[in-house]
């Protein structure tokens, strides 16, 4: 190497590592990634106690890593060089065979014992109520869409969990197999793992055959149980598996809300119960459709408790015990119930029993996706 | 700290090297003391005080020893020099093993104090006399780069003793020398003798730093594009339940393995070595293809090529070497196997590991090697690899309930030849297997210098500067960057 071609090298090196440190002092610090959900690590400034523990670098190099100027673009470029060799992987999120449109979260699968012991508490529930008890998982979308899957892809949902959950529950407890319900892509979110609209009023439809609120041979697909109207309220949603995978070649997702012939539910009213005391609040949140986290759209996100009243329909209260599928599921469950509970066993540490009792519940039903019933620390509540 | 990091990429490096430049030749091994005392301290502050015990205990013995040689008390030097070295196995052997060797001996019966009861002892003492505590609980136990950083220091002074090197009397000189960041953590393991004039005196010139540039390149793409992406292959296959393990599966897993190691540290060797020249250092070489290995003894002479010449030359030839009857080399071997075997982790597979080689190497000292010359190449080349994969399985499943169904299953034993899973994973790593296994022979590197000089120069900045930004993608991504020679 000549000196010349030496010292343009040499620079060129330096102007790589000093451009993008430089780059990361001048530029702002960011608060919150879009991108990732995520609230970003900021700088805080060491003082000898933090230094001495290690607790300063610590946090130090999540700083770094997070504010790292063009991070974004980084992972992605990191998803695009992933796709180029080959893979039909990046960050435990499957590209679909659809050209990588349709993306699926790595599902959990756990031994024979240990959904055993989580059904236990279910059938606990079970034993614990007077009240029917329905309980009823929703497929991973890695099994409903299977055809969609990479073939072979090791961790997707091979229909055991809901087949082993459904014959131990035991006989306190009446099971719902959502799987003959639910089988088409528009069923689910090609970038969330979450259930559409229309994946939410199919299992809809299911769960009230089989709780015995409307004839099962009743038409679904032509929707003739009550006129019901989708509109379309956003076309730019981008869901959680994509923000893990970043494959930035994939289009967004729409989300339609469901409002009934004749106008808005008047009727309906919903408290939310976010620390005990309850605040008015709504079916559906426009202004979450603004943010990154789209699926807040129904419900307005993650809460302990939430409390739907229908003075005008026909069914009595039911006690949803549920994950965050539940939330783009209530707008169907108010059309049919006078009162539904939804409770949430994450931030909700109240007794069922008791609650129960208390408010007077004459139907309960556990819903959940069956990846969140394998992976939940919580459901050991069920049964206190 | 960890080179494969984004914060010492683009804050800690350019921050030395500005710091280095920019101050005159006298002064720039205090520089380096003082920046690699941070490099040493990022993870763990409270170790730095090793490095400076370390540091004080060899300078000292090196004076001592030349001392008592120049007033001819041989008896003086050659008990400074066990002083040193007895020194060093002591800081290796409380840090490294002292918990290994309490767990062993407590399955016997026997019960001795942790190194965590010793270290809340000596917090408890510092509590009494007002002091705060001086180990945080639940901190890590092994000091980084400890076995590497032992091993050169004990390398002085016997050196000293024996006349190869001569004694350092400025302690500046030799802390820097101790801590030097490039090589600290992971070597290669650099003799003092290699570095003394270098560490008078260096040359710096835009040809050794973009040398540097290049090296550190490939090193860090090897590293972060190549090891760190087989690793989530071997991690699949090391998880899976011995029951569920097929054969074709369990070779899979374990190549991967295999390449993953060998990136891993010879990329961070060519990082150290990248890193040393920016800085005017010239670091020996620690790689030099292992795989294309014909035999055991050969990939030993190709891997960690610092760690072979060490136990050789401060171990083996002491004891007598290959100059001595039949039983006493194999004696020998045997001592020197165990070794190195138990260097490489606190753990029995590691020691089983070590006589794993020592049954080959042994063999083929005796017999075995006679034969492979004779045999054709292919099966020479097939010989080596398989020795060497087949070792790793023995060196990567730590856990013996795990390491016998393991092997079985790699050799037929298993649930089967393949499953699902194993198509799935052979179909979605083999582009990048392909990549690594030629990159794991000169064929890239012969190929390159086929190339006319011009078309050299025009495709390196091209590719340094595409090796740089997908490194940076995938570091920035990285929730995936464990970095194996921690342990060691």
């Amino acid at each position: 190497m000549s000196k010349k071609y030496s010292t343009f090298i040499t620079a060129l090196f330096c102007l790589f590592i000093f451009g993008f440190g430089a780059a990361h002092f001048l530029l702002p610090d960011r608060e919150f990634s879009e991108q990732e959900n995520t609230n970003l690590t900021q700088f805080k400034a060491p003082t000898w106690k933090t230094v001495r523990s290690g607790e300063f670098m610590e946090k130090f190099e999540k700083y770094f890593n997070d504010q790292f100027p063009l991070r974004d673009q980084w992972v992605q470029l990191k998803a695009y060089s992933e796709r180029a060799l080959g893979k039909q992987e990046n960050n435990k999120v499957y590209f679909g065979t659809d050209g990588g449109q349709t993306l699926f979260a790595h599902f959990t699968k756990i031994g024979h014992e240990e959904l055993a012991t989580r059904v236990g508490f279910v059938s606990k529930l079970g034993d614990n109520l007077d009240v029917p008890v329905y309980f009823s998982l929703v497929p991973d979308k890695s099994a409903v869409l299977a055809s969609l899957l990479p073939t072979n892809a090791p961790n997707r949902d091979d229909g055991s969990t809901i087949s082993l959950a459904a014959e131990l529950c035991g006989d306190g407890v009446t099971y719902i197999d959502l799987r003959g319900a639910l089988t088409s892509a528009g069923d689910f979110y090609r970038t969330d793992h979450h259930w559409t609209t229309q994946g939410a009023q199919r299992a809809w439809w299911k769960l009230m055959a089989d709780m015995g609120r409307v004839q099962p041979e009743a038409d679904m697909d032509g929707f003739s149980y009550q006129a019901l109207s989708y509109v379309q309220v956003s076309d730019s949603f981008y869901g959680t598996t994509y923000s893990a995978s970043g494959a930035g070649w994939v289009r967004p997702d729409s989300i339609y809300a469901v409002i009934p012939e004749g106008g808005t539910k008047g009727n309906v009213t919903v408290d939310r119960y976010p620390e005990g005391t309850p605040i008015p609040g709504g079916l559906y949140y426009p202004e979450k459709l603004e943010v990154k986290d789209k699926y807040a759209y129904f419900l307005g996100g993650n809460q302990p408790l939430c409390i739907i009243q229908n003075p005008d329909a026909q069914g009595g209260k039911l006690l949803v015990v549920r994950d965050s599928y539940a939330d783009s599921l209530a707008p169907f469950l108010a059309e049919e119930f006078q009162e539904v509970h939804l409770f949430d066993l994450r931030y909700n540490n109240m007794s069922l029993k008791k609650y129960v009792a208390d408010n007077e519940i004459d139907q309960v039903l556990v819903l959940y996706s069956a990846n969140n019933f394998n992976t939940d620390q919580n459901l050991f509540k069920l049964g206190l | 700290m960890i080179f494969s990091s984004p914060y010492f990429l683009f804050l800690y490096f350019p921050v030395v090297l500005t710091l280095y430049y920019i101050t005159p030749l006298r002064g720039r091994n205090l520089v380096l003391l003082i920046v690699n005392l941070i490099f040493y301290g990022w993870g763990e502050p409270v170790y730095v005080l090793i490095m400076f015990l370390s540091i004080a205990i060899d300078y000292s013995h090196g004076r001592i020893v030349t001392t008592c040689k120049a007033k001819g008390n041989d008896k003086g030097a050659r008990m400074a020099v066990a002083s040193s070295v007895v020194f060093n196995l002591l800081l290796l052997g409380f840090f490294k093993y002292w918990d290994f060797i309490v767990g062993s001996l407590s399955t016997l019966g026997l019960d001795l104090v942790t190194r965590e009861e010793i270290r809340s002892a000596i917090n408890a003492a510092l509590a009494n006399i007002g002091l705060k505590p001086l180990f945080q609980a639940g901190s890590s136990t092994l000091p980084i780069g400890i076995s590497f950083y032992t091993f050169q220091t004990m390398s002085y002074t016997i050196d000293v003793y024996r006349g190869d090197a001569r004694c350092q009397k400025n302690i500046v000189t030799f802390g820097t020398f101790v801590t030097l960041f490039p090589q600290l953590i992971a070597g290669p393991i650099i003799k003092y003798k290699d570095l003394d004039d270098q560490l008078e005196h260096r040359d710096h010139s835009f040809e050794k730093f973009a040398s540097g540039v290049q090296r550190f390149t490939i090193g860090a793409c090897k590293k972060v594009l190549l090891a760190n992406a087989l690793g989530p292959l071997w991690d699949v296959y090391l998880a899976t339940p011995g029951e569920q393990l097929t054969t074709l599966g369990a070779w899979l897993g374990i190549v991967a393995f295999s390449l993953q190691l060998y990136f891993d540290f010879s990329g961070y060797s060519d990082m150290a070595i990248g890193l040393g020249r920016m800085l005017g250092f010239e670091f020996l070489e620690n790689f030099n293809y292992p795989y294309i290995s014909k035999s055991a003894s050969e990939f030993w002479r190709r891997w960690h090529i610092s760690l072979g010449s060490w136990f050789r030359e401060y171990l083996y030839f002491p004891l007598g070497g290959s100059r001595v009857g039949k039983g006493r080399m194999v004696f020998n071997l045997l001592v020197v196997w165990a070794a190195t075997g138990i260097w490489h982790g606190a753990s029995w597979n590691f020691l089983l590991w070590g006589l794993y080689w020592f049954v080959w190497i042994g063999l083929e000292k005796l017999w075995l090697g006679r034969a492979l010359d004779r045999a054709p190449v292919w099966l020479s080349h097939l010989y080596g690899v398989a020795v060497a994969i087949v070792g790793w399985a023995i060196f990567a499943v730590e856990d013996f309930a795990a390491m016998g169904p393991y092997l079985a299953a790699m050799f037929g034993f298993g649930a089967g030849a393949l499953d699902t899973d194993f198509l799935y994973y052979f179909r979605n790593y083999l582009p990048i297997l392909v990549i690594a296994v030629a990159a794991a022979t000169p064929l890239g590197k012969n190929l390159w210098h086929r190339l006319p000089e011009r078309a050299r120069q025009i495709a390196f900045p091209v590719l340094m500067l595409a090796g740089l930004a997908l490194t940076t993608a995938y570091l920035v991504d990285g929730t995936y960057n464990p970095f194996l020679y921690f342990r060691f």
